[in-house]
């Protein structure tokens, strides 16, 4: 999402991951944690005109 | 068939599977899901508990966000604010708080339901909140009409998250920010994940 973000032409784009983020099953926990999946936080910025 | 129409005869089971299970959180919040959700998970994500105790126990209870995307959204009296995937009106209502009378917020969601469901929930409170049945692909906002676009854990449903990321900077003015929390993959979901709408939807 993050270079999404930067090539739809955002600026500023920043992001972190959510403290805490979780499934509450433990099985789909485990297969996300075996894709890599993780929730984030996105901040960006549309460019002022010039 | 080509691979455009097979995407968009996905698209289209993939759009009920989320209107089934998403109305099924609202529904019946107290069911078991394989993901936190009501204020267990408001709070697991610092949603501050006087907020939630303020706020509508039926928006409260419906929430189904992965994230908190308030916290840095910085909102200011007088904004206009997007909520895009608003369910049933938790981050709206918290925002129409934020921007105050002169301020401006507006929900789009998929479900028609959840849009009257989430201005009802509003209306309790006491704040504004306009919601429009519609799809995060085509949001239906005039272009540089919002201050800041806020979403909670609804853009990783889409097959076309380019394309959300156009509209949103579409909608957005000049200066225009986004404050969004949702799920990513470090890797390539598999095929059989990506086809297989239940498993997309969750």
């Amino acid at each position: 999402m993050f270079e999404l973000l930067e090539d739809a032409g955002f600026a500023r784009v920043r992001s972190a991951v959510v403290p805490g983020f979780r499934f509450k099953k433990k099985a789909t926990q485990n297969s996300a944690e075996a894709f890599g999946v993780k929730a984030v936080m996105l901040t960006a910025t549309k460019p002022a005109a010039v | 068939m080509n691979s455009a129409e097979s995407q968009a005869g996905l698209e289209a089971v993939l759009k009920d599977e989320i209107l089934r299970m998403y109305q099924e959180v609202a529904d019946n919040p107290e069911a078991d899901f394989h993901f936190h959700h009501g204020r267990e998970a408001a709070e697991l994500f610092g949603y501050d508990p006087t907020w939630l105790d303020e706020a509508p126990a039926g928006a409260v209870a419906s929430f189904a966000g992965v994230g908190n995307p308030l916290e840095r959204a910085d909102l200011k009296p007088g904004e206009t604010v997007l909520d895009l995937g608003s369910g049933a009106g938790l981050d709206a209502i918290l925002a129409a708080r934020r921007v105050g009378p002169s301020g401006r917020v507006i929900g789009v969601d998929l479900n028609p339901a959840m849009c009257l469901k989430a201005q009802a929930h509003a209306a309790a409170t006491g704040v504004g909140m306009e919601c429009h049945e519609g799809r995060m692909e085509e949001i239906p906002l005039p272009d540089d009409s919002v201050d800041c676009v806020l979403s909670n854990g609804v853009i990783n449903l889409s097959f076309r998250k380019r394309r959300v990321m156009e509209e949103m900077y579409r909608v957005l003015r000049p200066g225009g920010r986004i404050s969004i929390t949702d799920i990513v993959s470090a890797r390539q979901l598999s095929q059989s994940i990506v086809n297989d709408p239940r498993l997309w939807a969750s």
